[in-house]
């Protein structure tokens, strides 16, 4: 997996396992051991898709009658 | 003689017992403002007090 | 929002934006403004404490000057020394515009110290940074020297000594139980019957004492036998009580004698002079006596309040302010029209807030398990008298709108609803709701009262009397049924229970074998191989802890002893007994059940995808759990999404859980507490979910080590409720809330857009209606937006006041760490 700031780039279960907000999602937090950002991982895929920020939301919107639309938060 | 207590602008006698009496003082901290209290003798010795001020 | 942007807005356009904190500053007495920004927030920030905080180092120094000095006494009369030495000297203070008095702190600024008990945290709090006085070197030579003084003596170092060592290693694991078994860190019940019902002052429980003590000593003179030897160690208890009630009554007499000095000495305003004068006759008129005045009654309980908090750690403030203070609120605002109904709400407010600004240290895992607060102040409302009649009143709407003028996280509310409760006091229910505070949590008190009549055989009257324990459990406030002791550490993490099924009782976590060896569940060839292990971990957990806490309770007078909480109880001023001693109560414990619906999501997916379909073997499964799903993505979501989940109305794992509670209750009845009465289960969580994230293993409901664990009681997992509110409703009442345990969390998010307005009251009103003909026994409801909340995490320093329920307790957004902001934001947003 590479890590979409610095580049770094080594198997997935190197990127220190943080946590899954949404258990029913494939979407998890994972920090890189080399620049430290927390990154949104797809871990079906096994790719780091974004760095996640303070109030970004990887995994959407609440489950609810808001479904799974898109965060306009930010 | 050393300077006591009861000479001091902050201390507040007991009105049963002269003697005995508290130190009053004022404080502004960052989130508000206040007055605090602690017993003190009236012959403790305030010679080493930072806060004395004469009455 | 900026509050430069706010300050133009109107109410009415606030309002519209949602941006109810704004609403408050501007719609609250410039009086309730300053005491609300004046708090200093003790609760700790995501585990850390603010800056400014800092630990007062006077209570522990005169406490343990005196206890050393009176080496010789029995515990409960050297306790009450060395606790009146602490009332005569600790520094006291008056805040500006304040008009009810007392912290258990030096100044505002500190938290409370409770240094004798346990080493474990007197050592943590050495090493906590950032909270020593200046100066800081100075400080630390001064902990040192405390703690090398109680270093084996606190009260949980005694009990570590006597408990079974293999109790002791397993509980202090921190894997499966949480809290210390002392009344040091307990919760204790306040008897408001004897107290308030009563009328009594202090002088008054004096002279019952003296006559208490008189009676007793014509026998220690009179005929030798064996009736009158327990009546020599009474007598000592008797005076430590008197001694401590005196104490109490001249600590009083010191906020008066500070109130009237800044009055004739500083102060230059006539109004404030005369409130000043007010406060000062306040505080010589009770403990002494019976309060006369509305303010004088809330001044009453918050000085019992303090000095039980001066005397232990007390994580929780059972309390009925409506119902106690009513008498002299309606006699002061009604019948004698002394004040008018806004000076009452100022001090009505106040009162929240002089509860607000209470904190004391408390270590790491009780700051993870409790962020942004001090405690759980959860504090009753509403609910019947004890002829059955309604019991909410003018103070509880009073209370109500108060709430949304302070918008503070703690205390809460619990509001006691039955059917015969107005369309008036419902509607400021569902205010506090919708401006986002999170509570009140609206509790089923016939249901309730039933349920305390089943579990621990209070009397229907005594029943009716109930209050919050903590965050949920009911209990009496009456002679019999009051608990002195909250048993704290009887708080199971539940998930273990699975998972040590799983693993033949192995923690794989902290690395020992924990449970009974219950079988490799790689040779399981049937389900019911996995819930028979299952069963008996459950039970090993509940003993384990049950046991612990049993003797703590039992051994708390000789190793702890609480003079002043004695000195209130009516009981314990009859029979010269420790309040702490299990003689003269009935009985009111419960466990604490963190962790549990992962049990039955866990069991049903195993049921399901290993043995119904075959889609697995077992082997597989622990395979992917020793794994932490590491590579096995596509199969963990297969567990969480091919296996029915909890909160769906799916028979299949609802009936799961239903086997699980009744084995659970069957066990509660089997295991005694020290009154010999059960131990039903009490599922909720605080935020144990986040705390216990680390500690519990990966589970075939598809969670990771790592992952938050659902919020807690009886509420689906976030996101997995994917049924909508009715179902999650049928789920939950599917559970008998009277048989099968003895309170039921249950948390649900609401869309603040949908609640708008009297159409959003209706809806919720007749979503209530379907929750009170289901029987549940509780619900709360977050209801503030995605949008908000991610604003927040993005922008903390203009959102500082938003507020969200976390479990059994609410929380500023901010405060909370960034997993347990994101679980929150995770739950359903429930459309009804
Ligand atoms: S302690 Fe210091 S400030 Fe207080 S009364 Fe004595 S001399 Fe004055």
């Amino acid at each position: 997996m590479k890590c979409t700031e610095c580049g770094f780039e080594a198997p997935v279960q190197n990127f220190r396992y943080l946590y899954n907000a949404r258990i029913d999602a494939s979407i998890s937090l994972r920090q890189c051991p080399q620049c430290q950002a927390r990154l949104a991982v797809d871990e079906l895929a096994g790719e780091a898709t974004q760095k996640v920020g303070d109030g970004e939301a990887p995994w959407g919107k609440s489950a609810g009658i808001e479904g799974l639309a898109e965060d306009n938060a930010s | 003689m050393a300077t006591e207590c009861k000479e001091c602008k902050s201390f507040f006698p007991m009105n049963e017992n002269p003697e005995k009496g508290d130190c009053v003082q004022r404080v502004v901290d960052p989130r508000q403002a206040y007055y605090k209290a602690r017993p003190v003798d009236a012959g403790a010795d305030a010679s080493k007090c930072g806060t004395f001020s004469k009455k | 929002m900026a509050a430069e942007a706010a300050k133009d807005l109107s109410i009415q356009e606030l309002e519209k934006e949602g941006q109810w904190w704004w609403i408050a500053e501007k719609k609250r007495s410039r009086r309730l403004d300053y005491l609300r920004k004046a708090v200093w927030k003790k609760g700790a920030l995501g585990g850390n404490y603010a800056p400014g905080i800092k630990v007062d180092l006077e209570m522990p120094t005169l406490f343990t000057n005196m206890y050393n000095w009176w080496k010789y006494d029995p515990p409960m009369l050297r306790r009450a020394k060395a606790l009146a030495h602490v009332l005569d000297n600790i520094g006291i203070f008056i805040t500006d515009q304040a008009q009810l008095v007392g912290y258990f702190g030096s100044m505002p600024n500190t938290i409370a110290w409770r240094l004798d008990g346990a080493s474990i945290v007197n050592e943590e709090l050495y090493n906590e940074p950032g909270i020593m006085p200046e100066p800081e070197e100075e400080s630390l030579k001064k902990v040192a020297e405390l703690n090398s003084y109680w270093s084996g003596n606190t009260a949980v170092d005694k009990l570590a000594r006597v408990l079974d060592p293999e109790d002791a290693v397993k509980f202090l694991s921190g894997a499966i139980g949480w809290g210390a078994p002392t009344s040091a860190y307990g919760y204790s019940g306040k008897d408001y019957e004897y107290i308030f019902a009563g009328r009594r002052g202090f002088l008054d429980i004096i002279e019952e004492i003296d006559a208490n003590i008189e009676g007793a000593e014509d026998r220690t003179m009179g005929m030798p036998g064996p009736d009158i030897l327990p009546l020599y160690e009474r007598l000592q208890n008797w005076d430590a009580m008197k001694l401590i009630l005196e104490a109490a009554i001249r600590y009083a007499g010191r906020y008066a004698r500070l109130a009237r000095t800044i009055a004739e000495n500083f102060e230059t305003d006539p109004k404030r002079k005369e409130e000043l004068i007010r406060l000062a006759e306040s505080c010589e008129t009770v403990p002494a006596h019976a309060p006369q005045t509305f303010q004088q009654s809330l001044q009453y309980d918050h000085f019992i309040q303090i000095i039980c908090r001066l005397e232990a750690h007390e994580g929780a403030w059972p309390a009925r302010p409506d119902y106690y203070h009513w008498p002299m609120y309606d006699k002061d605002v009604n019948i004698e029209k002394n004040i008018t109904g806004e000076e009452a709400m100022d001090l009505v407010g106040e009162f929240m807030i002089r509860a607000y600004e209470v904190g004391g240290f408390g270590p790491r895992w009780a700051r993870e398990g409790l962020q942004g607060i001090t405690g759980t102040w959860v504090w009753t409302l509403g609910g019947v008298n004890q002829d059955g009649s309604d019991a909410c009143n003018d103070l509880t709407l009073a209370f109500l709108k108060a709430a949304r003028l302070v918008r503070v996280s703690n205390p809460t509310f619990g509001f006691r609803w039955h059917p015969k409760v107005s369309d008036k006091i419902m509607r400021e229910v569902f205010e506090c709701i919708r401006h986002g505070l999170g509570y009140p949590s609206i509790r089923n008190d016939p249901l309730l009262i039933q349920n305390s009549m089943h579990w621990h055989g209070h009397p229907l009257e005594e029943a009716r009397t109930w209050v919050h324990q903590a965050c949920m459990s009911p209990c009496p406030t009456t002679k019999h049924g009051v608990q002195p002791m909250r048993m704290a550490s009887a708080t199971a993490n539940c998930a273990k229970m699975v998972e040590y099924a799983l693993h033949n009782g192995y923690d794989h976590v902290v690395q020992m074998q924990m449970g009974p060896r219950t079988g490799d569940a790689r040779k399981y060839t049937d389900f019911e191989q996995l819930f028979s292990a299952w069963v008996q971990q459950m039970e090993w957990i509940m003993n384990t802890l049950v046991r612990t806490v049993n003797l703590g309770r039992f051994k708390d007078p000789e190793f702890y002893g609480r003079p002043f909480l004695s000195a209130t109880y009516e009981r314990a001023v009859e029979s010269g007994l420790d309040a702490v001693s299990p003689v003269g109560e009935r009985g009111n414990c419960w466990v604490t059940f963190f962790t549990w619906v992962e049990n039955a999501d866990s069991l049903a997916a195993v049921k399901k995808l290993v043995f119904d379909e075959k889609k697995y073997t077992m082997t597989q499964l622990m395979d992917a759990l020793e794994a932490n799903w590491e590579g096995c993505e596509k199969m963990r979501l297969d567990f969480v999404n091919g296996a029915p989940k909890w909160g769906n109305d799916d028979d299949y794992v609802d009936d799961l859980m239903i086997r699980c509670l009744r084995e659970v209750a069957r066990h509660s009845r089997e295991m005694k507490c020290p009154c010999g009465n059960s131990w039903p289960a009490l599922p909720e969580n605080v935020s144990g979910n986040i705390h216990y994230a680390s500690i519990v293993g990966a589970l075939p409901n598809g969670r990771r080590l790592g992952d938050a664990l659902y919020d807690g009681g009886i509420s689906p997992g976030p996101g997995l409720d994917k049924n909508g509110p009715s179902a999650v409703l049928k789920s939950c009442g599917k559970i008998d809330h009277v048989g099968d345990g003895r309170a039921f969390l249950l948390n649900q998010r609401l869309s603040p857009t949908q609640m708008a307005g009297e159409k959003g009251y209706q809806l919720w009103k007749a979503y209530m209606r379907t929750w009170a003909d289901l029987g549940l026994d509780h619900v709360q409801f977050n209801m503030v937006s995605d949008e908000t909340l991610r604003a927040a995490q993005k922008d903390p320093e203009k959102y500082q006041e938003v507020i969200v329920r976390v479990a059994g307790y609410s929380a500023h957004f901010v405060d909370i760490s960034r997993k347990t902001q994101d679980n929150i934001i995770q739950r359903t947003i429930q459309g009804i």
